[in-house]
């Protein structure tokens, strides 16, 4: 017996099929993303005009019928709301059809679970840095047993930073990835370092580094503005670390692809002692399965059934961890 | 070259030596260089923050708060002299904190708000408590000068989820008797305290809005 986990909370709609947290299927379908960045209602016709072949493909890859699904997740947020409306609406259909439950996933829990999961890590500090989220965050068990946030971004996630930068600046594809491209070789000038205890933000280091592309030359400007934007999340990092005391440290979502961050945050880890581990790209980049991971836990471990909603502003500690 | 002493505290930035310096008992806080950091970010930080502490540590002595004297500052380092007392979380964990303890922890704070210095983290972990009572503040590191209310009321919250009720009451008493603005800052607390983002972050309860 299966379960089928739907993502849709941003560019990518996909399905995963998951039994007894093995991961049988993950199927995906990104829109491209063009000059003017992500238009919600764009990106969602694009998922409904591929929902049904995503899960069509995640069902016959797993080598499963569709009987053999016993539960379906959706990502409930946080996201685009038009987005995650299609995920949701996929998702409710096919509980409704084959008369089986239906699990309204938190997009940050899936990123933590399915590495948690694949590393076996019992009890890390988790560091989930994407294009909308930014967050430290630990299992707590007061007063209830939740993933506490630790500290967090105090405006806009950091990759969305480095996107925006990239578009400012020209990049082709833009994004982060090809800021770390262009950085290479570069050198240090002066940036705006916010960080206020274990929380940072952003918009000021973006701002002030779009300005620069007038006058200094993009490697340098390129390269100063990702040294010290990975340097505030892992000073907060470091400080949740020994303020916790946890003996792991893991790595996810999608700024967690870039090879510079794990770099630095292996450097940390290793002075404390603790052991590292970042996800495969295939999970920090969304993903179906990582819905279906959480959601088969909820159901094995009797998580009592949530209104099937979305709320684009859902906050992975508010959602009770009953596994 | 002064000696570096012994290891007393070690944080996520600095670690504090007991040492003598001009023949009286000091404590020395180093700034560590971080390896994962790109080498002149880390040397801006490290001597920006070494430089700042200090000066904010002038400024609260000079506003006639309780707080180590400075005695020298070099690149990374901070000189200062040593408080010798009992630790004011020690006391509060063994229930013997006295009222006048907690007045002054108040008084100290309110000093340090009226010379526009919020402090950052003031927990009884970071207060020294004298045997006459009096309340020496301690760790500097993430001190700002800001006139911000926000700020200041942080302070003061972070202190109140240390104490039960009727200490805080005795703390919040040498707050105001010391600060003129402390009613600001104090209906600014509540706000804080009753604003969404603190509440899922520190009770988390309830359960989410309906999209």
């Amino acid at each position: 017996m299966a379960v089928l986990g739907i993502e849709s909370s941003a560019h990518t709609f996909g399905a995963g099929v998951v039994e007894r947290g093995g991961i049988l299927s993950n199927s995906k379908i990104m829109y491209k993303i063009r000059s003017e960045g992500m238009v919600p209602m764009k990106v969602a016709d694009f998922h409904v005009r591929n929902a049904r072949k995503v899960i069509e493909d995640a069902i016959s890859k797993a080598g499963i019928d569709s009987g053999d699904i016993e539960a379906v997740g959706y990502t409930k947020g946080p996201g685009l709301g038009p987005c995650l409306r299609i995920g949701q609406i996929s998702a409710k259909t096919i509980a409704r059809r084959l008369g089986v439950p239906l699990f309204p996933v938190n997009h940050c829990i899936g990123h933590i679970e399915i590495t948690r999961q694949s590393f076996g890590m019992e009890d890390p500090l988790v560091l989930y840095v994407s294009g909308g989220n930014s967050q430290i965050l630990a299992l707590d068990e007061h007063p209830f047993r939740h993933f506490k946030v630790y500290g967090e971004t105090l405006d806009i996630g950091i990759g969305n930073m480095l996107d925006n930068f990239a578009r400012a600046a020209g990049l082709v594809p833009a994004w982060g990835s090809k800021v770390a491209e262009v950085a290479g070789g570069g050198g240090y000038l002066q940036m705006p370092y916010t960080v206020k205890g274990m929380d940072f933000a952003f918009t000021g280091i973006l701002t002030h580094a779009i300005k620069m592309l007038e006058t200094a030359n993009l490697k340098d400007v390129a390269y100063s503005l990702q040294e010290t934007a990975f340097g505030m999340v892992c000073e907060a990092t470091e400080r949740a670390l020994m303020l916790s005391g946890k003996a792991e440290l893991l790595a996810c979502g999608g700024v967690a692809q870039s090879s510079r961050l794990k770099e630095m945050l292996g450097i940390i880890a290793e002075s404390h002692g603790a052991r590292f581990a970042a996800a495969p790209n295939e999970f920090n980049a969304d993903n179906g399965a990582m819905i279906a991971v959480v959601a088969e836990k909820a159901l094995r471990s009797g998580s009592r059934q949530e209104p099937p909603i979305i709320n684009q502003k859902s906050r992975p500690d508010t959602v009770r961890i009953t596994w | 070259m002064v000696n570096r002493g012994t290891l007393m505290a070690e944080g996520a930035e600095a670690k504090v030596y007991l040492t003598r310096l001009i023949g009286i008992d000091a404590v020395v806080k180093r700034r560590l260089s971080k390896r994962y950091r790109e080498e002149h970010l880390d040397a801006k930080l490290r001597s920006e923050r070494t430089k700042s502490e200090a000066r904010i540590m002038w400024i609260a002595r000079e506003a006639g708060a309780s707080v180590p004297i400075v005695l020298l500052v070099d690149t990374h380092d901070i000189y200062m002299s040593r408080i010798t007392g009992a630790w004011m979380a020690e006391l509060l964990r063994k229930d013997i904190v006295t009222d006048e303890t907690l007045e002054h922890s108040g008084t100290e704070l309110g000093l340090l708000h009226s010379a526009d210095i919020a402090h950052g983290d003031y927990t009884p972990a970071n207060i020294i408590v004298k045997p006459n009572d009096a309340a020496f503040i301690i760790d500097f590191g993430l001190a700002e000068i800001t006139q911000s209310t926000e700020a200041k009321a942080i302070d003061v919250l972070l202190m109140k989820r240390s104490l039960n009720a009727a200490q805080y009451l005795a703390f919040a008493r040498g707050y105001r008797n010391s600060y003129k603005d402390a009613k600001d800052v104090l209906s600014r607390l509540a706000k804080v305290e009753a604003r969404g983002r603190y509440k899922t972050r520190t009770l988390m309860t309830g359960s989410e809005a309906t999209a």
